[in-house]
């Protein structure tokens, strides 16, 4: 069997989500069969600037084939056309250009597939968002699959991606809302899907005391971990917290892992540690009380799963749709979408023992049974074998006329949005 | 308030959010949802206005200052069929109804007439709903008005509270302070307490000794005030009461034996200077010193504390109460003397070198080697060893400042001026033991006088 992961970005040093999910299954299905990566020379996602050489070099083991980007992102034409597509009426054309401007534009590689894809058993195409997931699995047909790592933002509004939800051979969800979300808009039920999400290396016995030693931090403390930045949903959180602080009974601290782009409020009880390597944060990880998600927009949150894969509780953001799924799935977090609710149920877990260590518990298990690595690599290859048995389902649509283009007859992405179904999977609006 | 009921290993997260949210219920009493906050937000603004709780009669100038409204005349025409063949000649209005078969052969000016005629009906429609358009917007206006006024008046009533509020948390946050160094004066006071009982025996068998003993060598300076104390057969009748002893306080009624003598004459300017300096002694000056101690001078301990006059006073300034002036010089005078006659009594230095030989006898005992000269000789030492360096350092000026002669011409505030920075600040402790024998008042009575005439400080 061989397999092409197709993704954006790709390299040890790139820790986006998506891209960090592509890298561990290119590394996970590398011991079932022949893995070659496909990506494109860049490394920065806002520029999508060429910064690797192209050709093929090893990472890891694994064989990562690179190919230029044809132009970087202007800022400006991307705002402007973002503004057109998710927010006024317009064409196909406009999605077109706006996805244009998006990026990677990357043709070679695009070439490189629709020559090659016999080569390929099933090319994994990540992220639905991109050019190289739109124009990639068209040209690879019947063997591509989709990883979609969809969010609940406008993208999703989008009609130039309803055809490729449709067409593409199979579909591997991160959780049962955004499968839910992808069913709705786009009507691909009849696709084979399954959600997977990833697994993670969750060191056996992180040393916690280590941690505070090293940074000498004292006393209980919630821990947040990832990119410090609005889009993240931190600046509701200092907010919250600050909030929290003015509780004389509470005692935890915070402390932020990850780079900074937002102004950190000053305080005795919140500390920025800066990006730590991966032994650092899963001891601080074991070390804290709870795990903070404020995230509004993820579909799967892989610090949350470290988080209940060393026993600790998480406190979720209830705003997003996935994270507060999973902590009702797992019995295993809380969330909160008010001031009240945070400081709440902050309070909740550090002052009840009982709750802390039994939503830890079940975190822990709940990891074990859907997110470990085998559980993973086992849903992986049975969709392959799957789609050996099954015949492909649709043909993909061909790409839309000169006229169909040019008709601005499509609703404004974020109308689109707003029509569907929200809340946790099960107990949907 | 319910806890949570987290007994098990089955826990539904979904009951226990459930719980925190009846819990966040509870404590804010009341739980709008967004439904609600929606129906609060649309209410409409009629139903909060209240023109009769308008306290002005601003409404009505409003009013009067508002002209009246005249819907403007605006251009109109009538039109109906025959307005195109009207004529005020009668021939061409014969004419043009007899050629009007034929002009309609020519074109057809119904759709004309109709149109205009609508047009005309349009525009009077137009001109009455303009002028109800008009008529309601001043309608709104006046409500606005109200509304705006009121909220006006609310910010004032506001504001005033705002002020009276900070002020009250200002004259708080004094009496906080001043307690706070009540507290440490108490604080030092104590300290020194534990320090003392070396020296006190010593300090005071002079004292007990009749002067006509021989003094003890080593402690040249007790011999210099045991004489002063052990004064009594000497002691001149008390002075008449001063015009402040009249006041009725009980604690008042002792005062002309500790400073009463000394402020018979002062003017108001004089009265000011005290209050300037009270001012800068409450600010910088040890609270020991302001305080008193357990071990003060007769005139000091028979005083009412200093402090509690302060605070009554600060009580005075602070509550916020119409503040009588003469009251408030009444208090200002029992602070002034209390701190005047603890400055004296606390001033080793100046006490025992410039009234010593006021107040010796002029028939000294024999064995006494002329007070003068032990006052120069001895009192020095005796400061040095009951006194930190600072005093020790400031002894000579205040000595020489001091001349005899010009000591007992000095009016007693401007004692007290040079006897305080030394005294109060640096040997806050030391002085009380220290019992001056001349306390340099005006009336020349010394403070040996009046210890006499307190048997219990003896």
């Amino acid at each position: 069997m061989k397999v092409a992961i197709v993704v954006q970005r790709y390299g040890p040093g790139i820790n986006g989500g998506a891209e960090l999910h592509a890298r561990y299954i290119a590394e996970r299905l590398a011991r079932h069969g022949d893995v070659e990566v496909l990506t494109t020379c860049a490394s920065d996602y806002v520029t999508w600037k060429n910064e690797f050489p192209p050709g093929v070099e090893t990472v890891n083991g694994i064989a990562v084939r690179r190919f230029r980007v044809k132009h970087e992102r202007d800022p400006l034409v991307f705002a402007k056309r973002s503004e057109r597509v998710f927010l006024q009426r317009h064409s196909l054309g406009d999605e077109l250009d706006w996805l244009d401007a998006e990026g990677p534009t990357s043709p070679a590689m695009v070439d490189y597939i629709a020559k090659h894809v016999a080569d390929y058993d099933y090319c994994l195409f990540f992220s639905y968002r991109y050019y190289h997931a739109y124009y990639g699995a068209r040209a690879a047909g019947s063997r591509a699959i989709l990883v979609p790592t969809a969010e609940r933002d406008a993208t999703i509004g989008l009609s130039i991606f309803q055809p490729l939800f449709r067409s593409v051979r199979a579909v591997m969800y991160n959780s049962p809302e955004e499968q839910a979300m992808i069913h709705a808009v786009s009507g691909n039920q009849r696709v084979p899907g399954v959600v997977v999400g990833i697994g993670s290396d969750v060191p056996n016995s992180p040393q916690a005391a280590r941690f505070r030693q090293k940074y000498k931090i004292r006393g209980p403390f919630a821990v947040y971990v990832g990119r410090v930045d609005q889009n993240k949903g931190c600046n509701e959180l200092f907010e919250f917290f600050q909030g929290y602080l003015k509780d004389p009974a509470g005692k935890l601290s915070l402390i932020l892992i990850g780079t900074s782009l937002l102004p950190v409020p000053e305080h005795p009880r919140i500390r920025h540690l800066g990006f730590l390597n991966d032994a650092d944060k899963f001891d601080a990880m074991a070390a804290a009380d709870l795990l903070i998600m404020p995230s509004y927009y993820e579909s799967l949150s892989m610090v949350a799963l470290e988080a209940w894969a060393l026993g600790r509780p998480v406190l979720a953001n209830g705003k997003c749709d996935v994270l507060k799924g999973q902590c009702i799935r797992s019995n295993a977090g809380l969330y909160y979408e008010t001031l009240g609710e945070f400081v709440g149920t902050l309070e909740a877990i550090e002052q009840n023992r009982w709750l802390s260590g039994t939503l830890g518990r079940n975190g822990r298990q709940f990891f074990r049974d859907q997110y470990d690595w085998p559980v993973i690599e086992r849903k992986y290859l049975d969709m392959f074998d799957r789609l050996k048995k099954e015949p492909p389902v649709a043909a993909g649509d061909p790409l839309p006329g000169w006229f169909d283009r040019r008709r601005q007859d499509l609703p404004a992405a974020q109308d689109v949005l707003a029509k569907l179904p929200k809340g946790p999977a099960g107990r949907r609006s | 308030m319910p806890d949570f009921n987290v007994r098990s290993d089955s826990v539904n997260v979904e009951l226990i959010m459930e719980q925190i949210r009846e819990r966040i219920r509870e404590k804010r009493g009341v739980d709008y949802t967004e439904q609600q906050i929606r129906d609060l937000a649309a209410v409409k603004l009629e139903k909060f206005l209240d023109p009769t709780g308008v306290r002005s009669d601003l409404l009505d100038q409003f009013r009067k200052a508002l002209p009246a409204y005249e819907p403007p005349e605006l251009p109109n025409y009538a039109f109906e069929d025959a307005t195109l063949f009207e004529s005020h000649r009668a021939p061409v209005r014969w004419l043009r109804k007899l050629l009007a078969p034929f002009l309609k052969l020519l074109f057809n000016p119904n759709p004309l007439i109709q149109a205009l005629h609508i047009q005309s009906r349009l525009n009077t429609m137009s001109a009455e709903r303009e002028a109800r358009r008009e008529a309601a917007r001043r309608g709104m206006d006046q409500l606005y008005y109200e509304l705006i006024h009121n909220l006006v008046i609310e910010t004032t009533r506001l504001g005033i509270d705002n002020k009276n509020l900070k002020m009250r948390l200002e004259s708080v946050s004094s009496r906080l302070e001043f307690n706070e160094r009540r507290a440490r004066a108490l604080e030092s006071v104590v300290v020194y307490k534990t320090a003392e009982p070396e020296e006190r025996p010593v300090q005071r068998a002079p004292a007990q000794t009749p002067h006509r003993s021989a003094p003890q060598p080593s402690y040249p300076s007790q011999t210099q005030s045991a004489p002063a104390r052990s004064a009594p057969p000497q002691a001149p009748p008390p002075p008449p009461p001063a015009p402040v002893a009249a006041m009725p306080a009980p604690t008042q009624a002792q005062e002309p034996d500790a400073a009463g003598q000394a402020v018979p004459a002062e003017g108001p300017g004089q009265r000011s200077r005290r209050r300037r300096r009270r001012r800068g002694r409450r600010g910088g000056g040890p609270a020991a010193a302001i305080m008193g101690t357990p071990e003060t001078t007769p005139e000091a301990s028979t005083l009412t504390d200093p402090t509690e006059q302060m605070d009554a006073m600060d009580r005075m300034d602070d509550d916020g109460s119409p503040e009588s002036e003469e009251a408030h010089d009444v208090a200002v005078e029992r602070v002034e003397q209390a701190a005047e006659a603890q400055a004296e009594s606390a001033d080793p230095v100046l006490d025992s070198s410039t009234a010593a030989p006021i107040d010796i006898p002029p028939s000294p005992p024999d064995d006494v080697p002329g007070a003068s000269s032990a006052v120069t000789e001895h009192a020095p030492p005796a400061v040095t060893e009951q006194a930190p360096n600072a005093v020790a350092e400031q002894a000579p000026d205040a000595v020489t400042e001091h001349a005899p002669d010009a000591v007992t011409e000095q009016a007693p505030d401007a004692v007290a001026e040079h006897a305080a920075p030394a005294a109060t600040e640096q040997v806050p402790s030391a002085v009380p033991e220290q019992v001056p024998p001349a306390a340099a008042d005006g009336h020349g009575t010394t403070g040996a006088e009046q210890a006499a005439r307190d048997p219990d400080q003896q």
